[in-house]
């Protein structure tokens, strides 16, 4: 199997640590992705899936902090509309996945979870992550302050 | 106001498109006989100084097409997948029209999005739709609200 490429180079921010962390958000959302609308049968996911999904939950959160962090650094002034955004969706990945754990692994459930996740992240990066690099440049910024 | 509203939707979609899916080239005209055999119907309800809802009317093809772009992958029906993808496309078009007009006068929020049936007996203050054709399909907006 092809493994999918959700990346595209325009996302990136010119920030190094921030690109970097992006992609692999990218990379394990795509595998994920993969994995959950493979034609296996359900059972057959869920040990990869599982591990993923912890995985993200992990790295979402470190990923937000570290890209918050960053804004601080710069005086970005959409920093609280921004972690609004983040927290929101820290709050979905933790609910769906306690809904997931409780209904014994319920594939209508992560397929939602699939979709909205997809349609979200390419948002958050491609339009409001994107803000963030469009103020650093006006700031004349270089980019390598993360 | 209706004027405003008709732009500011059309406005947002030509962008979160633009961004989202790399499609630049969108018309739009002003339409009440949208016709479609097979759609996906997402509604996204409004609350505050304005109250109602607006209705995304996704043909079949182009929900397909939309998630094909996002995910790379090839999608043959339209399943709780597809729907939960382009029911968030409309939460994100919606939340930039509030963010716009905010600017404004108007404080509204927004209800999640649900998948409904397009019903057409109600009356509103405010009713405009608009269909906008891109190289993905068409898709058309029902904007239908009250002031309270
Ligand atoms: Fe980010
Ligand atoms: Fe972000």
């Amino acid at each position: 199997m092809d493994s999918i490429m959700l990346w595209k180079d325009q996302y990136e921010l010119g920030v190094p640590l921030i690109d970097a962390q992006h992609k692999e958000l990218f990379r394990r959302v795509g595998s994920f992705l993969q994995v959950l609308r493979s034609e296996d049968a359900w059972e057959e996911k869920i040990p990869k899936l599982d591990d993923t999904l912890e995985f993200m939950k992990r790295y979402v959160v470190e990923h937000f902090r570290a890209e918050e962090d960053y804004q601080q650094k710069i005086d970005y002034p959409g920093y609280e509309f921004h972690k609004q955004i983040h927290d929101g969706m820290v709050q979905y990945v933790q609910e769906v996945s306690q809904q997931y754990e409780q209904s014994d692994h319920n594939e209508d459930l992560m397929q939602q979870f699939g979709g909205r996740l997809l349609a979200w992240l390419i948002n958050h990066v491609a339009a409001e992550d994107q803000r963030i690099a469009e103020y650093a440049k006006r700031k004349g910024l270089s980019g390598n302050e993360g | 106001m209706k004027d405003k509203l008709y732009n500011a939707f059309v406005e947002a979609t030509r962008n979160v498109f633009n961004l989202m899916l790399n499609i630049t080239d969108i018309s739009h005209r002003q339409a009440e006989d949208f016709q479609c055999d097979d759609e996906v119907d997402i509604a996204i309800g409004i609350v505050g100084d304005l109250d109602g809802e607006v209705v995304f009317r996704f043909p079949v093809s182009t929900s397909l097409n939309m998630v094909r772009i996002m995910s790379g992958m090839e999608f043959e029906e339209v399943d709780l997948f597809v729907t939960s993808a382009i029911s968030e496309i409309a939460n994100i078009i919606s939340g930039n029209v509030l963010t716009a007009l905010s600017d404004s006068e108007m404080q509204c929020n927004l209800l999640p999005p649900v998948q409904c049936e397009i019903e057409n007996h109600k009356k509103y203050d405010l009713e405009t739709s608009s269909c906008l054709g891109t190289a993905i399909g068409e898709i058309c907006l029902e904007i239908r609200l009250n002031r309270p």
